[in-house]
C-alpha cells in the first residue's frame, strides 16, 4: 500500500515480478514483527509479572503466528492497494482471514505460559501457515500485476 | 502424467466451465423441484421422528440447517472454479458467475445462521451463545462480505476481476481453517456434526433418506437461482 502512495508501485512493477515483491514485503514484516516481538514480549512479562513455563514453545507461537501475519497481511495489501478506501477495506477483508491463525496462537500461548506444548494449536499454525504461503506464492503475479 | 500435462488438463476443464444450461431435461427438473421439496418437507415433518436427545421438534432444523450449509459451502467452492477459470482465461463472463455463486453463497450461509440460531434458543435458551460454531460461521459471512465490499471500491472491471478471483481463490484456501479446523480445537456446544471423528452418519433410514433428498433438493435451488443470477447479470450488461 505505501508504494501506491507514495507512487513507487509503477516502477516496481516494471523490476520485479509480484512472487520477488511479495516474498520480500513478507519477509520485511516477518523481520519487523520479530523485532517488535522481541521488544514487546520482555516488556509483557517483566511488567505484568508474567512467567513464561517454556520459552521454548512460546518462540514456536511468535515464528509461526508471526509468519502466517505477515504472509496473509502482505498478500492482502497487494490486493487492496489500488482499491478506493484501501485502509478501511484492510481491516475488512483481514479481519477474518487472521482470526483463524489468531485462535489457535492464543490457545499456544496459553498453554505455553503454564509450561505445556499444546501440539493441535501448533500444528494448525503449521497448516495454517503452509497453506496461506502456498496459496500467496500461486495468486502473487494475480494480485500484483497492473 | 507430466506435471505441465495436469496443469494443462486442469486449465481445459476450468476453463470449459459453463453453468448449467435449463433445457429439454433440465426445464422438467426445474419444474419437478417443487413438488420434490414439498416432499421434502412434507417427510422432515411428517415421517421422520424427531431424535432423542433435543427437546421437543428441534432435531428436525438438521433437514434444512445442514443443506443450507452445504450449500453455501458448494456455493464459495464454484466461485472459488469460476474464479480460477478467470484467471485462466480473462474472460470476464467466468468473473459474473464468480460474483454470482458468491451472493448466494452468502445468502445460504445467512440462513444457516438464522436456523442455528433458532435452534440455539429452543435448545440452549438463547438465540447466540457465542459458540465458536456460530462465531466461525459468522466471521465466513464476514469473509465473503469483504469479497462484495473489494469488488466495490475497484472501478475498473479488469481488475475488480482480477483482484475479486485471487481474493476468492485465496479465501476458500483459508476457510477451511475458520469453519472445519477452529470449531474443531475449542470446546463446542453444536451437536456432532455429519463429519464427526468417527466417521459414520449417525442417522437412522428415514432420517438419512430425507437428509440426503434435501441435500439434493437444496443444490437442485442453487444451480437454479445461480442460472437465474449469471442470466441476470449477462443481460444488464448488455
Amino acid at each position: 500500500m505505501r508504494e501506491e502512495e507514495t507512487g513507487t508501485g509503477l516502477a516496481l512493477r516494471a523490476v520485479a515480478s509480484g512472487i520477488v515483491v511479495l516474498a520480500g514485503k513478507a519477509l520485511f514484516n516477518f523481520l519487523l514483527f520479530l523485532a517488535i516481538a522481541a521488544l514487546a514480549v520482555p516488556a509483557f512479562a517483566l511488567l505484568l509479572e508474567w512467567r513464561v513455563g517454556s520459552p521454548a514453545a512460546l518462540a514456536a507461537v511468535v515464528l509461526l503466528g508471526g509468519w502466517g501475519l505477515s504472509i496473509v497481511s502482505t498478500f492482502l495489501s497487494a490486493l487492496v492497494a489500488r482499491a478506493g478506501q484501501r485502509n478501511v477495506l484492510f481491516l475488512v477483508v483481514s479481519f477474518p482471514l487472521l482470526v483463524p491463525l489468531l485462535l489457535p496462537a492464543i490457545a499456544a500461548t496459553v498453554a505455553a505460559s503454564q509450561g505445556s506444548l499444546a501440539a493441535t494449536p501448533l500444528r494448525v499454525l503449521v497448516a495454517y501457515d503452509g497453506a496461506a504461503t502456498c496459496a500467496a506464492y500461486l495468486l502473487a503475479d494475480a494480485a500484483w500485476e497492473d | 502424467m507430466s506435471r505441465g500435462q495436469v496443469l494443462r488438463t486442469c486449465t481445459r476443464l476450468l476453463t470449459n466451465l459453463h453453468p448449467p444450461r435449463f433445457t429439454g431435461t433440465m426445464k422438467l427438473l426445474k419444474l419437478l423441484l417443487l413438488p420434490y421439496m414439498a416432499a421434502v418437507i412434507a417427510g422432515a415433518f411428517l415421517w421422520v421422528e424427531p431424535a432423542e436427545g433435543f427437546l421437543g421438534e428441534s432435531s428436525r432444523i438438521v433437514f434444512f440447517h445442514v443443506p443450507c450449509a452445504w450449500t453455501a459451502a458448494l456455493a464459495f467452492l464454484v466461485a472459488a472454479a469460476y474464479s480460477a477459470a478467470y484467471l485462466l482465461s480473462r474472460n470476464l463472463r467466468f468473473d459474473q458467475v464468480a460474483h454470482a455463486a458468491v451472493r448466494l453463497g452468502l445468502l445460504f450461509a445467512a440462513l444457516t445462521l438464522v436456523t442455528g440460531s433458532l435452534f440455539a434458543r429452543i435448545m440452549w435458551g438463547s438465540f447466540w451463545n457465542w459458540d465458536p460454531r456460530e462465531s466461525s460461521y459468522l466471521l465466513l459471512l464476514f469473509l465473503y462480505g469483504a469479497y462484495l465490499f473489494l469488488r466495490a471500491a475497484v472501478d475498473d472491471p479488469e481488475r475488480r476481476a482480477r483482484i475479486a478471483a485471487a481474493y476468492a481463490l485465496f479465501a476458500m484456501v483459508l476457510m477451511p481453517f475458520l469453519v472445519f479446523v477452529a470449531p474443531r480445537v475449542t470446546e463446542s456446544l453444536h451437536p456432532q456434526t455429519v463429519i464427526n471423528p468417527q466417521g459414520k452418519i449417525l442417522m437412522d433410514t428415514p432420517t438419512k433418506t430425507v437428509f440426503f433428498a434435501g441435500l439434493v433438493g437444496f443444490t437442485g435451488i442453487f444451480l437454479w437461482l445461480l442460472q437465474l443470477e449469471t442470466r441476470l447479470a449477462r443481460a444488464e450488461r448488455r
